[in-house]
């Protein structure tokens, strides 16, 4: 039985992309699994249960039970992949739990597979915070989220050196056409018969990184 | 033949978590492979009885009869280590218990190896409990221990409190219990199995348990950080076994 792969999308800082990363690789897990999980624990930014309600579920990491609910859930191979956005108000709360009750390990043993898309940004706070996950996850499961739209220039050389996605920038009206709550990338995909636009051939890039990451997740397991 | 070395848990005062650390006691000896029985001195019903059922006898102290089944049997059984986890309010007439009987005499001369481990709340009242328990001591490892399950501060804060008692008795050496997550206690209470079981996702057979992963990790870290405290104070060195090299818990 193949691993379940758990996406864990963070960023101790606002603002960096973080529910836009977690919308498309939810989209695109659903899109060529049929079936995925997401989990919302990003109540004080735009959400991902406001654009994908029919697969996302709210979750919080303030007290026990919240943690409960969500980890029970996360750490069963069940093969439907997981998406959580993480909001950045829980990034510390968060791994501080997964450290304290040896997610990396137990995940390892139960045929899960978490990944960490850390969406990168320049600051100190960001900077610490990938430090910290470079102590508690091994290399291969952490991967930087170079957005195009935030970073605006080169990666910080400890991010540069692991894994990386790249999510180039799109032009702001693109930008906010792909913010509407009612759009939908997959539903794009399948509507604009024009493989030619920017939209069109930036969704393909996103999910074609996306593809590789989870193909890189398999070799590593064989 | 093995020195017999008996362990002491307890406190004048209640509720400070003495039963928590003889539970935890009898996870670390069981996974280091010691021997170990237990004595529950919460007569007529033990708590600790109902975590370590098999390893536990329910006894009441104050009896002549009940003493002697502890203290003569010492030489007699098998396992060498003995904990005893004594009821709230206990400790100072129990301790004069095996002062009259000649145990501590005995302790002193090195027949027996005897440790307390004084439970201690946050209030000087317990505090005050420190130097009425230390006239006991000479011959006995005395550890205080410092329970962080009410996150209590011992007074850390004012300097002059904390050294006039826990730097009041020579020898003594400071043993701290971290806090385990409230939820993670109770369910281990309402699973009503040793910590290592609870960690092991096992009930109280040995059968396969549903307990929820959450809880069962902050256990483990939990046990992981008291245990390094034991560790800390070669308590695998003071009963005579050597620290096993693969422990259950850390698995």
């Amino acid at each position: 039985m193949t691993a379940t792969p758990v996406f864990i999308i963070c960023s101790p800082r606002p603002q960096v992309g973080k529910t836009l990363v977690a919308r498309l690789l939810s989209e695109f897990l659903l899109l060529k699994n049929g079936r995925v999980t997401s989990f919302d624990i990003n109540l004080k930014e735009p959400s991902l249960l406001d654009y994908l309600p029919k697969t996302t579920e709210t979750a919080d990491v303030i007290d026990t039970m919240g943690k409960m609910q969500l980890m029970d859930r996360i750490i069963v191979n069940d093969s439907v992949a997981k998406v959580i956005d993480l909001g950045f108000h829980a990034f510390d709360e968060f791994f501080k739990m997964t450290d304290e009750i040896g997610f990396m390990k137990e995940a390892a043993r139960r045929g899960v597979a978490p990944i960490i898309l850390f969406v990168a940004d320049t600051d100190r706070t960001s900077a610490r915070g990938y430090e910290m996950l470079q102590r508690q996850v091994p290399a291969k499961a952490l991967v930087a989220v170079d957005n195009e739209f935030v970073v605006r220039g080169e990666l910080p050389p400890a991010m540069a050196g692991g894994r990386v996605v790249a999510i180039s920038a799109l032009p702001v009206f693109l930008k906010t056409y792909i913010d509407r709550l009612s759009f939908s990338f997959t539903g794009y995909l399948r509507g604009e018969k024009d493989t030619s636009t920017e939209l069109h051939q930036w969704i393909r890039r996103n999910y074609f990184s996306f593809r590789e990451l989870e193909l890189n997740l398999i070799l590593q397991r064989s | 033949m093995a020195k017999p070395v008996v362990i002491v848990v307890g406190a004048d005062k209640g509720g400070v978590g003495k039963t928590t650390v003889a539970r935890t006691l009898l996870d670390y000896f069981s996974a280091n492979n010691v021997p170990t029985r237990a004595f529950d001195t919460e007569s007529p019903r033990g708590t600790l009885k109902r975590f370590h059922p098999d390893a536990t006898e329910i006894v009441d102290m104050t009896t002549t009869s009940d003493q002697m089944k502890i203290f003569d049997t010492l030489n007699a059984v098998s396992p060498s280590v003995t904990v005893i986890d004594v009821r709230a309010g206990l400790l100072s007439p129990a301790l004069a218990s095996l002062r009259d009987i000649g145990f501590l005499d005995a302790a002193k001369g090195g027949q027996i190896t005897f440790a307390v481990f004084h439970i201690l709340g946050p209030s000087i009242a317990s505090l005050d409990e420190i130097a009425e328990t230390a006239n006991f001591m000479g011959g006995a490892k005395y550890f205080l221990v410092k329970n962080f399950i009410n996150d209590t501060q011992f007074f850390q804060w004012d300097q002059a409190t904390y050294k006039s008692y826990f730097h009041r008795i020579k020898d003594a050496t400071d043993l701290t219990i971290p806090k385990l997550n409230e939820m993670a206690y109770e369910q281990v209470e309402v699973a009503s199995v040793p910590f290592l079981k609870f960690v092991a996702n096992k009930g109280t057979q040995d059968e396969a348990a549903n307990y929820s992963f959450v809880l069962r990790g902050y256990v483990r870290h939990w046990l992981a950080n008291v245990w390094s405290e034991f560790d800390r104070i070669k308590l695998t060195d003071l009963v005579g076994a050597g620290k096993s090299t693969t422990r259950g818990g850390e698995k």
